[in-house]
C-alpha cells in the first residue's frame, strides 16, 4: 500500500507485550489514517460506559499517508482516546516529528492498552519495541523527562514525547508534549497515559513508506509552497504567528474576556501582535517542511523568568492566560505558558479554570479560605500559584483539576452558570456571540468545545472564500443563516481530514493556498488512489458519524448539543455589542444542521445515514 | 476630509512600526490611495492587482461606535470616521 507501511504496533502493558498486525487495505481506503483509525478502533474496541481511565481504554495514535515525506506538518500525528475530561471519544492532534518517528519505525498506528504496575516508558525502533523500566523519570517535568531520556545512548537521535507531573497525577486536561515544542493538547490524553503508568515514548527509526507518484507529489509540494511563499496570505502567520489574531479579535469583539463576561479589554494594547514582538518575542521556529514559520520562541527575565527551550505561547494561550484572567501583562502569559509545558497541562482548559475560580472569589462563593489566598482577576502572581496547584492536585486546584463542569458541580451556589464548556470542555478563545459558526461548532463537535473543528466565520464574510465546498457568497460572522451547511462541510473537510491525511489546519484556511482539491490531488499522488472530491468528503462525514455514534452510545444527544447560558446574555460593548446566542437560534440551526448531516431530530444518525456512508454494521443504539 | 487610519497586526515592516496615520479623502478609495503614499509598497500588499482588498486582510469603517467591514471602496467617508487594517481571524 502506498502512502503505508500496512503495520500497526498494538502494546498490552498490563502483560508487558507488543506485536504487530497487519492493516486491512479495505480499511484503509475507509478511514484514510490519523483520527479517522482512531476513531473506529476507539468504537469497536471500548464497549459502552467503560471508564476512560479503565485499563482496557485504548491511546491511539495513528499517522497520516503524508507523514513520510515532510510537508506542512505531515509528520505530525492523530491521537484518540475517550476523554477524562469529557467522558465522550476525543482527539488531539499533535504537529512536529512524531507521525514521521513512527511512520520510520515501520508503522502506522500504535495502539495502547492495559495498564503497567509500576511506570515505564517505550522505545520503539525498526522492528523492535521494548517496555522499559520509567521508575526514574517518575516525577520529572517535561523537560527533565527528555533531557534524562535523550541521555541514554540507547536513545540517541530518538523523538521524545512525555508526560508532565500533571499526567502522572490525572489532571483530566493534562497533555503529551513532544521535543518541547508540539502539545497533544485538549481533552486529557497526558490524563489517559498517566493512568497507564506510562511517562513517554522513545521512537527512532529511518523508513519511509512508499510512495505512488513522487514525481507528482514534488510538484504539487512546488506549486503550494511557492504560492504560500509568495501570494500574501500568510504573510502576518508568518510575522507574528498566531498573535496575529489578538487584535483583529479583540476589535471584532470575540476576545473572551473575564471568564467570557466581556470581549472589551482596556489593556489590550499590551498583549497584542505588535507587543509581543516588542517584549517576549526572541525568534521563530517552523515545522518540517512548511515555508511559514508560525511557531514563536519567547524569552523573559526576572520577575517572570522563562527560557527559549519550549514553544512559546500561541493566541489561545495568549487569550487565555490574559484577558480572561483581566491579566494583560506578557510576562505573566510567558511564564504561565511555561510553567503549563513543564507539567503538561492545557493551557485553554486551565486558563478557563483559573477564570472560573477567580469569578467564584469575585461572587463570594470561593473565600480566601478556601483557595489560600485572594485570588482577585488580573492577579499575576496567582494566576502562576494556581497553574502549580492544579497541575499538582493540591487544595482548590485538586477539585479545578477535574475540568469546570465537575468543580462548579461540587461547589454549587450557581456557579455552574458560570462554568464556561461544552459537554465538559473548556470553551477556547473565540466568543461564539461574534461568530455564530463557531458556536455551532462547539455544541456539535464530538469532543465538545473545539475551536478546530470548523473554521472561523471571518473567513466567510468575503465571495469566493471556498468555491470548491459551495461557498461562493459573503456570510456575516454575526449571521445564523447559512451557518448550519457551512459548519456541517467544514467539520467533515477541515475538521476531520486535516486530521485524517494529518496535515497542518492553517494553510487550508480561505484565501490560504492549500485548496481541497489539491489536498486530494497530494494524496491521490502520495497512495495511488484515485478519489474524487465527493469521495474525499465521504471519509470526512463517515468518521464523524462514526465519532457521533460512540457518543450516541454514552449517551449523547440533542440535549448535550448545547452551549453555556452565558452565551445568551448580548454583549454590552465592543465590535459585537448587541449579539447574543439565544436558545432558540441555536434549536433552529440544530433543527438544520441534523436535517444535512441525515439525522433524527434528536440528534441520532439514521440507519439510511449510516447505509448511505458504508457503516451498515454499525448500530444505532442510545 | 481627514480621517484616521490604524493598523492591527498589519504592515508594521512597511510602516516602520508606526501604527497611525492620518490621511486625507471623501471616500475610502481616495483615503486609501493617500495612505498608499505614504507607506511605499502597501499598495502591492494590500490590495489586488483589480483594487479590491487582498482577501488575507479585512478593512474596517468604524463609525460612531459601530464597526463596518468595508468592501465598497467608494463609499463615502463623514466626520469622525476611522479606517482599521487588520489580518482576517483564521483561528489560534
Amino acid at each position: 500500500m502506498n502512502g503505508y507501511h500496512g503495520k500497526v504496533l498494538r502494546v498490552d502493558l498490563s502483560n508487558r507485550r507488543s506485536f504487530e498486525e497487519d492493516l486491512d487495505p479495505d480499511f484503509v481506503k475507509k478511514y484514510v489514517g490519523g483520527v479517522g483509525f482512531g476513531v473506529r478502533w476507539l468504537y469497536d474496541r471500548l464497549k459502552k460506559g467503560k471508564d476512560p481511565f479503565s485499563p482496557e481504554a485504548p491511546l491511539i495514535w495513528a499517522t497520516g499517508p503524508l507523514a513520510s515525506i515532510r510537508f506542512l506538518g505531515s509528520t505530525g500525528i492523530s491521537i484518540t482516546l475517550k476523554s477524562p475530561l469529557t467522558g465522550l471519544i476525543a482527539d488531539t492532534d499533535m504537529r512536529g516529528r512524531m507521525g514521521g518517528a513512527l511512520k520510520g519505525c515501520g508503522y502506522d498506528a500504535l495502539l495502547i492498552e492495559g495498564r503497567s504496575e509500576r511506570p515505564v516508558y517505550l522505545r520503539v525502533t525498526e522492528g523492535s519495541c521494548q517496555i522499559l523500566s520509567g521508575e526514574h523519570l517518575w516525577g520529572m517535568d517535561t523537560r527533565q523527562t527528555q533531557q534524562a531520556l535523550l541521555l541514554d545512548p540507547e536513545n540517541k537521535n530518538s523523538l521524545v514525547a512525555s508526560i508532565g507531573v500533571a499526567g502522572e497525577r490525572l489532571v483530566k486536561y493534562a497533555n503529551i508534549h513532544s521535543e518541547l515544542q508540539f502539545f497533544a493538547g485538549r481533552t486529557g490524553a497526558g490524563a489517559l497515559m498517566g493512568s497507564k503508568n506510562l511517562k513517554a515514548l522513545v521512537l527512532k527509526g529511518n523508513k519511509k513508506a512508499p510512495v505512488a507518484d513522487m514525481k507528482k507529489v514534488r510538484e504539487l509540494v512546488k506549486t503550494i509552497s511557492s504560492k504560500i511563499e509568495t501570494d500574501g496570505t500568510c504573510d502576518t502567520l508568518s510575522r507574528y504567528g498566531t498573535w496575529n489574531t489578538t487584535a483583529p479579535a479583540h476589535l471584532n469583539g470575540i476576545l473572551p474576556t473575564k471568564n467570557f463576561q466581556t470581549t472589551s479589554f482596556s489593556e489590550i494594547g499590551q498583549i497584542d501582535g505588535d507587543a509581543l514582538l516588542e517584549t517576549i518575542y526572541a525568534g521563530k521556529r517552523t515545522c518540517p517542511g512548511c515555508p511559514i514559520g508560525c511557531r514563536r520562541v519567547v524569552k523573559g527575565e526576572i520577575p517572570y523568568p522563562f527560557s527559549t527551550e519550549f514553544a512559546g505561547p500561541q493566541y489561545e494561550t495568549v487569550a487565555a492566560m490574559g484577558p480572561l484572567l483581566l491579566n494583560g501583562n506578557p510576562y505573566v502569559i510567558g511564564k504561565a505558558n511555561e510553567l503549563c509545558n513543564l507539567y503538561g497541562i492545557d493551557t485553554i482548559s486551565a486558563g478557563v479554570a483559573i477564570a472560573f475560580a477567580m469569578e467564584c472569589f469575585d461572587r463570594g462563593v470561593l473565600s480566601e479560605r478556601d483557595i489560600g489566598f485572594p485570588l482577585r482577576w488580573g492577579d499575576g502572581e496567582g494566576i502562576l500559584k494556581m497553574i502549580e496547584r492544579i497541575s499538582l492536585r493540591e487544595g482548590l486546584g485538586d477539585l479545578l483539576a477535574e475540568g469546570v463542569r465537575s468543580a462548579s458541580e461540587r461547589i454549587g451556589n450557581g456557579s455552574s452558570e458560570w462554568a464556561i464548556h461544552v459537554k465538559g470542555l473548556e470553551v477556547p478563545m473565540h466568543d461564539p456571540r461574534g461568530k455564530k459558526g463557531m458556536g455551532l461548532a462547539y455544541a456539535t463537535a464530538f469532543k465538545g468545545a473545539d475551536h478546530e473543528s470548523s473554521m472561523h466565520d471571518e473567513a466567510y464574510q468575503r465571495e469566493n472564500a471556498l468555491p470548491e465546498l459551495g461557498f461562493t457568497h459573503p456570510m456575516s460572522r454575526k449571521q445564523f443563516e447559512g451557518k448550519a451547511a457551512l459548519v456541517k462541510s467544514l467539520q467533515d473537510y477541515w475538521g476531520v481530514m486535516s486530521d485524517v491525511v494529518s496535515i497542518c489546519k492553517f494553510p487550508m484556511i480561505p484565501p490560504r493556498p492549500l485548496k481541497p482539491r489539491l489536498l486530494v490531488e497530494l494524496l491521490n499522488a502520495v497512495t495511488g488512489w484515485h478519489l474524487s472530491m465527493e469521495d474525499f468528503l465521504t471519509v470526512g462525514e463517515r468518521i464523524f458519524n462514526v465519532a457521533r455514534l460512540f457518543n450516541v452510545r454514552e449517551g449523547v444527544s440533542r440535549k448535550d448539543d448545547l452551549l453555556p447560558l452565558r452565551f445568551e446574555e448580548p454583549l454590552k460593548e465592543g465590535g459585537s455589542a448587541g449579539e447574543a446566542y439565544p436558545r432558540r437560534e441555536l434549536e433552529k440551526l440544530l433543527d438544520e444542521y441534523y436535517t444535512l448531516r441525515g439525522w433524527s431530530t434528536e440528534g441520532i444518525p439514521t440507519s439510511e445515514t449510516l447505509k448511505k456512508l458504508g457503516l451498515e454494521d454499525l448500530e444505532v443504539s442510545t | 476630509m481627514s480621517i484616521r487610519v490604524r493598523f492591527l497586526s498589519a504592515f508594521q515592516d512597511l510602516t516602520e512600526g508606526r501604527k497611525v496615520f492620518t490621511v486625507e479623502g471623501d471616500r475610502v478609495l481616495s483615503a486609501l490611495q493617500d495612505l498608499e503614499g505614504q507607506v511605499p509598497g502597501l499598495r502591492e500588499k494590500l490590495r489586488l492587482s483589480e483594487g479590491t482588498i487582498h482577501p488575507a486582510y479585512h478593512l474596517f469603517l468604524l463609525r460612531k461606535g459601530r464597526q463596518l467591514l468595508c468592501q465598497d471602496l467608494h463609499q463615502a467617508l463623514e466626520d469622525g470616521d476611522e479606517l482599521v487594517i487588520t489580518p482576517v481571524i483564521s483561528g489560534g
